[in-house]
C-alpha cells in the first residue's frame, strides 16, 4: 500500500470511530447525565494510573490476537462473527486441559504450553464447524458462527457446573482458581498486565508474514479478491475457506486462554459477556484487514473501551451501549469511506489492489 | 419427573400449539427478508430491526395501551431503518454485510440501553397483548382446533403471508421486477427496469416485517420485555431462507421445525424432566445447524446477491 493512501485510510477509519462515540454520548446525554464530565472520563481516565494502563493492554492482548485471526479470515471474504464464541470455547478448553492433565506432574512451563494448546485447539474445533459447512453446503458462516456463540454460552454453564466447577464454589456457577505456577507472570506488579502481550505482539510479525510472505496468504487474498480468477489459477475454494477460518479460530481460542491464564485465573458465569469476540470484528475493519492496522486499531479501541467503560459506570449508562457505539461505528465506516472516496463501490483493501 | 410421564398426548398438543404460537416472530421476518434477498440485496441487520421493533412496540403500547398501534408502530421503525440501510447499500453500493452488522449491533446496544432509560422509573412494566381469537367451528375440532386455530390473529396472518409472499413474488409485476434484479440487474436495466428502486422497495418490505416479527414478541407472545428479547432469532430467520432455498413454502417446514423444537425445549424446561437446563437452552441452536446438510444441499441463493449494482457508463 501507498502511504498516501494508508493516510487517507486512517484518517476516514479515525473519523468513523469518532462518530460512534459521538452517538454514544447522545445517547449518554438523553439519560441526563453531564456530558462534560462522561467526556472528560472517556478521555483521561484510561491513562490515569499504572492500574488502567495496563487494563488498556490486557484489552489490548485480547482484541489483537482475535482481529488478527478475524482479519486474516477476512481477507478471503470470510466472516467470522463467532470470535466471542472461540474465546469462550478456548477459555474453557485451557482449564479443561489443566484440569485433565492436573495429576501427571508435568513441569509448569509445559503445562503452560500444553493448556494454551488445549485452547487453540478449543477454538479451531468452534469454528471447524461452519467452516465445513460453508465449504461443503455454502451455508453462510455468519450465521453459523453466530449460533454457535449461543451454544458456547451454553457450554460455559456446562463447563462450570461441570468438568471445571470449583470445589468450593457451593452451588455458585464458579470455577476453580488456577494455582500461581501455571498463571502467566505479570509483567508490571500491582496491575493485569500479564507476560501474553508480548505472545500477541509476536502473533503481528507472524500472521504479517503468513498474510503478505507466503503462498498461502495470497492464495487467500486472491479468493477474496476474485473467487473466480482464483479457482481459474488453481486454487481450491473450499481448502482456502476451511484454513482460513481454522486460523481464525484458532487465535480466538487461544485469547480466551491467555485471559485465564494471564488475567482472571478463574471462570464464572459473567464471563460470557466479555464482548471481545464482537468487538474484534469492529478492530479488524478498522484495521483494514492488515496485521499493522490491526494493530493500531487494537490499540485505539483498547483505550476508547477502557475509557467507555469507566464513563458507562460513573453516569450509571447500561454496559450494551458499547454494542450500540460499535454498531454505529461499522454504519459510519462506510459512510465516511463513501463520502470521501466518492466511489459506489466500497471496496475493501482485501477485496481490491 | 421422568421424561415418559412428561411426553403425553396433551403434552405433544400443548408443545405444538406453543409452536405455532412463536412461529409468527421468524416467520414474518423471514418472509420479509425473503423478499429483500430475492432483489440481491442481504439484510443482516434483521436482527437489529426485530430488537428495536420489539422494544418500540413495548413502548408505544405501554403508553397507548393499544398492542395494534404498537405493532404499527415496529413496522415503522423498521421502515426507517431500512431506508438508512437501503440509501446505503442500495444507492451508495457500500458492503452489505458491514451495515448490516452494524445495524444488528447498534439494534442490540440501543434496545437494551433505551429500555433502561425508559422505564428507569417503572417497576415490571407490562403491556396488554393481542387477544386470542379462537376461529369458530374449526377451533373445536380435537386435537387440530387447540393447535391451528386457537390462536391470536397474528398467527394466522403470519401463515397467511406464505402463500402471499409467494404469489406477490411470482405474479405481480413488482414482484417479478424484484426476482429480475436479484438475477440479473444488467438484464432488468436494460429492460427498463429501476434497480435501485425496485432494491430499495424489497428492502423497505423486508425491513418492515421485521420489525412487526420483533413487535410479535411484546405485542402477541409477552406481555412484558426482557433484555434482547428476539435472542438470535433474526440470525434464525436468514437461515430459514437458505433452508427454504430461497421459496416461501419451502422455508415453512425448517421454521416450524425450529419452532417446535424450541417450544419442546421451552416445555421439558417448565415442567422439569431432569436435563440440565443450559443443553435444553442450546437444543435449538444446535437444531439448525444439524438442520444445514440436510436443507441447504441444493440450496441456490439469487446470482446477483450481495452485489452492489452500478450503472455502466
Amino acid at each position: 500500500m501507498q502511504p498516501q493512501r494508508i493516510l487517507r485510510l486512517t484518517v476516514f477509519n479515525v473519523l468513523a470511530a469518532l462518530i460512534g462515540l459521538a452517538a454514544g454520548l447522545v445517547v449518554v446525554a438523553a439519560t441526563g447525565a453531564d456530558v462534560g464530565f462522561a467526556l472528560n472520563i472517556l478521555i483521561f481516565y484510561p491513562f490515569s494510573d499504572a492500574y488502567n494502563i495496563g487494563e488498556i493492554f490486557v484489552w489490548f492482548t485480547a482484541l489483537l490476537i482475535i482481529s488478527l485471526g478475524i482479519g486474516f479470515a477476512l481477507r478471503a471474504n470470510l466472516w467470522n462473527v463467532g470470535g466471542e464464541g472461540q474465546f469462550l470455547i478456548g477459555s474453557i478448553m485451557s482449564m479443561i486441559g489443566w484440569k485433565a492433565l492436573g495429576g501427571y506432574g508435568i513441569p509448569p512451563p509445559i503445562m503452560i504450553v500444553l493448556m494454551l494448546l488445549s485452547a487453540a485447539l478449543g477454538g479451531v474445533a468452534w469454528v471447524a464447524v461452519p467452516a465445513i459447512l460453508k465449504a461443503k453446503f455454502g451455508s453462510n458462516e455468519i450465521v453459523v458462527t453466530l449460533l454457535l456463540n449461543l451454544v458456547a454460552v451454553g457450554m460455559l454453564f456446562w463447563a462450570l457446573d461441570g468438568p471445571i466447577r470449583g470445589r468450593f464454589s457451593a452451588g455458585y456457577l464458579i470455577s476453580d482458581v488456577i494455582p500461581p505456577e501455571l498463571r502467566l507472570p505479570l509483567l508490571i506488579p500491582e496491575t493485569r498486565l500479564s507476560v501474553a502481550v508480548f505472545i500477541a505482539l509476536a502473533l503481528v510479525v507472524v500472521m504479517y508474514i503468513l498474510a503478505e510472505r507466503t503462498h498461502f496468504g495470497l492464495a487467500v487474498k486472491a479468493v477474496g479478491k476474485n473467487p473466480e480468477a482464483a479457482r481459474y489459477a488453481g486454487i481450491s475454494i473450499p481448502k482456502i475457506t476451511v484454513l482460513s477460518l481454522l486460523i481464525a479460530g484458532a487465535l480466538a481460542g487461544l485469547a480466551g486462554g491467555l485471559h485465564v491464564m494471564g488475567v482472571l485465573y478463574r471462570m464464572d458465569a459473567g464471563y460470557a459477556e466479555t464482548g471481545f469476540g464482537y468487538i474484534a470484528i469492529v478492530v479488524a475493519m478498522l484495521g483494514a484487514a492488515h496485521p499493522i492496522g490491526i494493530l493500531f486499531s487494537s490499540f485505539f479501541f483498547s483505550y476508547i473501551m477502557i475509557g467507555a467503560q469507566a464513563m458507562q459506570r460513573a453516569v450509571q449508562v447500561p454496559f450494551p451501549l458499547v454494542y450500540a457505539i460499535i454498531g454505529i461505528m461499522l454504519v459510519s465506516l462506510t459512510i465516511s469511506q463513501y463520502l470521501v472516496r466518492r466511489e459506489r463501490v466500497i471496496s475493501w483493501p482485501f477485496t481490491r489492489s | 419427573m421422568a421424561i415418559h410421564e412428561v411426553l403425553t398426548l396433551d403434552f405433544f398438543i400443548a408443545s405444538l400449539a406453543i409452536t405455532m404460537r412463536i412461529a409468527p416472530t421468524i416467520l414474518i421476518a423471514s418472509m420479509g427478508e425473503l423478499i429483500t434477498e430475492k432483489s440481491g440485496v442481504l439484510n443482516l441487520g434483521v436482527e437489529g430491526i426485530m430488537l428495536l421493533g420489539a422494544f418500540t412496540a413495548f413502548v408505544v403500547s405501554f403508553i397507548t395501551g393499544n398492542p395494534w398501534m404498537g405493532a404499527l408502530s415496529a413496522m415503522l421503525v423498521g421502515m426507517l431503518i431500512g431506508m438508512v440501510f437501503g440509501v446505503l447499500t442500495v444507492y451508495g453500493g457500500v458492503n452489505q454485510v458491514v451495515v448490516g452488522l452494524g445495524i444488528w449491533l447498534a439494534g442490540f446496544g440501543l434496545s437494551d440501553v433505551l429500555y433502561r432509560i425508559f422505564f428507569r422509573e417503572v417497576a415490571s412494566p407490562t403491556v396488554n397483548t393481542i387477544g386470542v381469537m379462537p376461529i369458530p367451528v374449526l377451533s373445536d375440532i380435537p386435537i387440530i382446533g387447540p393447535i391451528l386455530f386457537n390462536h391470536n390473529p397474528l398467527v394466522y396472518l403470519s401463515l397467511l403471508l406464505v402463500p402471499a409472499v409467494a404469489l406477490f413474488l411470482k405474479r405481480t409485476n413488482l414482484g417479478m421486477r424484484i426476482r429480475a434484479v436479484g438475477e440479473n440487474p444488467r438484464a432488468a436495466d436494460s429492460m427498463g427496469i429501476n434497480v435501485y428502486r425496485t432494491r430499495m422497495i424489497a428492502v423497505l418490505i423486508g425491513s418492515m416485517l421485521a420489525g412487526l416479527g420483533g413487535a410479535y414478541f411484546t405485542t402477541a407472545f409477552l406481555s412484558s420485555y426482557v433484555l434482547n428479547i428476539t435472542f438470535g432469532r433474526g440470525f434464525i430467520a436468514l437461515a430459514m431462507i437458505y433452508f427454504g432455498n430461497w421459496n416461501p413454502y419451502r422455508a415453512l417446514i425448517p421454521i416450524l421445525i425450529f419452532n417446535y423444537v424450541d417450544s419442546l425445549q421451552l416445555g421439558l424446561q417448565s415442567v422439569g424432566v431432569g436435563i440440565k437446563y443450559y443443553f435444553l437452552n442450546m437444543l435449538p441452536w444446535i437444531t439448525v445447524i444439524a438442520l444445514i446438510p440436510i436443507f441447504g444441499r441444493k440450496a441456490q441463493a439469487p446470482a446477483a446477491l450481495l452485489q452492489p449494482y452500478r450503472r455502466a457508463g
